[in-house]
């Protein structure tokens, strides 16, 4: 192969291709991003065997074919380039890269042994805005669990797509994010997928910007997705298993709310949290006479002792958190002020902005602590 | 004035509450058992004792040796009512108790002179009776081991008391193994050395002493000598939980160990919600069908109490003994590394 092309376009598409490499493989090969040239354009893929990344851009192709190079060492290189035009000549073991008055050769290996794509049997397929996908994924993902103990579901985000309906779920099993949006082109029927959340991080990083994201179930088994904006896709292997009951957990109704400044709210928890230390990083809500109050204490640091004003329904109610749960979820609540819903100190409480996004609606549910 | 300490134990306690109950097993060889093939012997009645009939003993063995013997099944929730009216005794006088079992607890008998140390045994004896027509002995001593050695030198229906100064005479003339923290192994090697009595260790000297015990050896003479400066600790924190099945016919087949697992965390997890503690551990053990035992345990990233979670937590146990279909003739669940009185995270899916 060979071919010549903008020294930033390359840089980019390797850059971000190689995040997805997995710096511990032992198959030698998916250390490497694989280029391939194509019609005008050279698409450069990356793949963990459960995630694939492929990015393309424009090139004069001098000869086609592909070509794989080791990501961490060629994007390395790329980024130290100054702008400018850059000309590459693959083999099966040898990139050889002219740029101004540079001349590199990088070994490489055979492209036909890089793991290819699954077939593209074609599933249910629908499109989405940018934004509204970005945005839900922002405000979901971060719910979902990052210990492989608790299994690959709950590391997993949750697409439930039913006609032109979306709703993305993610629970580490004391917290939940829920966001419900809707598609520019739904399906017809319902469907389920379990996305592995860093999948849809990687969606967020990538595909974020532009107008119009496209996703089709592939494989006979339809058991990827692919993701698709502009010249970037993301296939991704859907994650096995059964999604917990998340619709039984979230109450339907609640007895008692507060509406409360946001950034404030944050703030008091922030500070607190330092007191609690790590007894479970406990603080204590006492709702009272339209007043907030946000205590903690441990042995070793002191006591924190926090008013807020807030609007209150209901009766009373003392209901204790883990500070960091709770001020995470506010981080994503992007509204001045949150509602917080609750039903009494064992039971889940649910939060969600005053002005909802324009995009979706979000909902949090967290569960207390039991002193 | 010395401190003194009491040690009450229930004398033959479950055969005892099954006579009391019913008088026409007095007099009577009585063991209490479950009804399996490989029941073993909980408690025998003094007057199964002469046969050779003993605790922990397979029943059949019993059986052969005690032809005679009278079988009463275990009847665990009298047991617990019994013995909660028995500790309400120990508590009665506002001392503090620890107890170690259902039938047995140390209780302070305070700064006093001996003659009201023992009056304290005597009187809290009397109670026991009265409240619950069981007979305990008792041991009155100035430190723990020696009252627990005394009331169980003194069994059935007695009462020791070792007056201070006289403990160093009463421990010389019985076995090391007496001694706490000297097991079966310490003893034979002890005795292979012609160390029999505790009399034997205390007359041995400082190199001795450190070469048969190390660091270990000053506390070790201390205790031979009777000074002991334990004192009663009241509410001793549970430390871990378990639960246990001896199978009827020896288990190969991991689904069935995978089940009995599932019902153990349920079982465990009602216990830790009663206790309202959480576990940081959770351990398995394995009776192999050639007796071997063996045991695996893992660490949780948060204390839990979720049944789901235990389970979890034991079936990895469990495939990390990679049994490979070996016979298994016990299982057992264990949690431990207990947290009481913390801030547990409820879970989402495992709300009641």
């Amino acid at each position: 192969m060979k071919f010549t092309c903008n020294t930033k376009d390359i840089s980019a598409a390797v850059g971000a291709a190689s995040k997805v490499v997995n710096a511990h493989t032992t198959v030698p090969i998916l250390s490497n991003v694989l280029l391939q040239a194509d019609d005008g354009k050279i698409a450069v893929r990356a793949t963990d065997l459960e995630l694939t990344f492929e990015h393309a851009f424009p090139a004069d192709i001098g000869e086609g074919g592909s070509v794989t190079i080791p990501a961490k060492l060629f994007s390395s290189y790329l980024g130290n380039l100054p702008t400018g035009t850059l000309e590459l000549t693959g083999t099966p073991t040898r990139a050889s890269v002219k740029c101004e008055r540079s001349n590199y050769d990088f070994h490489a290996l055979p492209a036909d042994e890089y793991p290819p794509l699954p077939a593209a049997t074609r599933g249910s397929h629908f499109t989405i805005a940018a934004k509204k996908f970005r945005d839900g994924i922002d405000g979901t993902i971060f719910a979902a669990s990052n210990e492989e103990a608790r299994g690959a579901v709950l590391m997993g985000t949750l697409l439930e797509i039913e006609g032109d309906a979306l709703t993305m779920v993610a629970t580490d099993g004391y917290r939940l994010a829920k966001f419900v949006t809707t598609l520019d082109d739904g399906i017809t029927g319902s469907e389920k997928y379990i996305v592995p959340s860093r999948a849809l991080a990687e969606v967020s990083r990538n595909l974020g910007g532009g107008e119009t994201i496209a996703v089709s179930a592939l494989g006979a088994q339809s058991n990827q997705l692919q993701i698709t904006a502009g010249n970037v896709s993301i296939t991704v292997r859907l994650v096995d298993g059964q999604y917990p009951n998340y619709q039984q957990v979230i109450p339907a109704k609640f007895d008692r709310t507060m509406t409360v400044n946001t950034s404030a709210l944050i703030g008091s928890l922030r500070r607190a949290e330092l007191v609690a230390g790590d007894r479970a990083s406990m603080v204590k809500l006492a709702i009272s006479n339209q007043t907030l109050v946000v205590t903690a204490n441990s042995d070793i640091s002191g006591t924190a002792y926090e008013e807020l004003e807030i609007e209150q329904t209901g009766e009373d109610l003392t209901i204790a958190f883990n500070a960091r749960y709770l001020v995470e979820i506010l981080n994503h609540v992007k509204s001045d002020k949150t509602v917080v819903e609750f039903l009494g100190p064992l039971s889940p409480a649910a939060i969600r902005p005053l002005e909802p996004l324009e995009s979706g609606q979000q909902l949090y549910v967290l569960m207390p602590l039991r002193q | 004035m010395t401190e003194f300490v009491a040690h009450f134990d229930v004398d033959a306690f479950y055969a005892s509450v099954a006579v009391r109950d019913d008088p026409s097993l007095r007099g009577k060889p009585v063991a209490i058992a479950g009804r399996s093939r490989r029941a073993v012997v909980l408690t025998a009645s003094y007057e199964a004792r002469p046969f050779g009939v003993r605790s922990a003993m397979p029943l059949y063995k019993a059986r052969m040796a005690c032809p005679e013997l009278v079988v009463v099944a275990p009847d665990m929730a009298k047991y617990k009512a019994v013995s909660r009216e028995i500790f309400a005794v120990f508590a009665a006088r506002g001392q503090a108790v620890e107890g170690l079992s259902m039938d047995e607890a140390f209780v302070d008998a305070g700064h006093r002179d001996f003659g009201a140390a023992c009056a304290l045994a005597a009187d809290v004896r009397r109670d026991v009776l009265d409240a619950t027509g069981l007979t305990v002995s008792a041991g009155i001593a100035s430190g723990k081991m020696i009252a627990k050695i005394a009331s169980d030198a003194c069994k059935p229906n007695g009462l020791l008391a070792i007056p201070p100064g006289d403990e160093a005479r009463f421990l010389a003339p019985l076995p090391v193994g007496r001694l706490w923290g000297i097991g079966p192994k310490t003893q034979r090697r002890l005795t292979s050395f012609g160390i029999q009595t505790i009399g034997d260790l205390v007359a041995l000297d400082e190199s001795q002493l450190r070469e048969f015990f190390g660091a270990w050896g000053a506390q070790i003479r201390e205790l031979a000598c009777g000074r002991d400066a334990r004192r009663v600790e009241p509410e001793r924190e549970t430390e871990s939980i378990s639960t246990e099945e001896t199978f009827e016919y020896d288990v190969r087949d991991e689904r069935e160990l995978v089940a009995v697992l599932r019902a153990q965390s349920l079982e465990l997890a009602e216990k830790l919600e009663r206790e309202n503690a959480g576990a940081r551990t959770v351990g398995i053990k394995i009776k192999r069908g050639d007796f071997s035992i063996l045991g695996r345990q893992t660490h949780l990233i948060e204390p839990t109490r979720a049944a789901r979670a235990i389970f979890r937590a034991a079936v990895a146990c469990l495939r990390r003994a990679q049994l490979d279909g070996a016979p298994v003739r016990l299982l057992g669940t264990r949690v431990a590394s207990l947290v009481e009185g913390e801030p547990l995270q409820i879970g989402l899916f495992s709300q009641r």
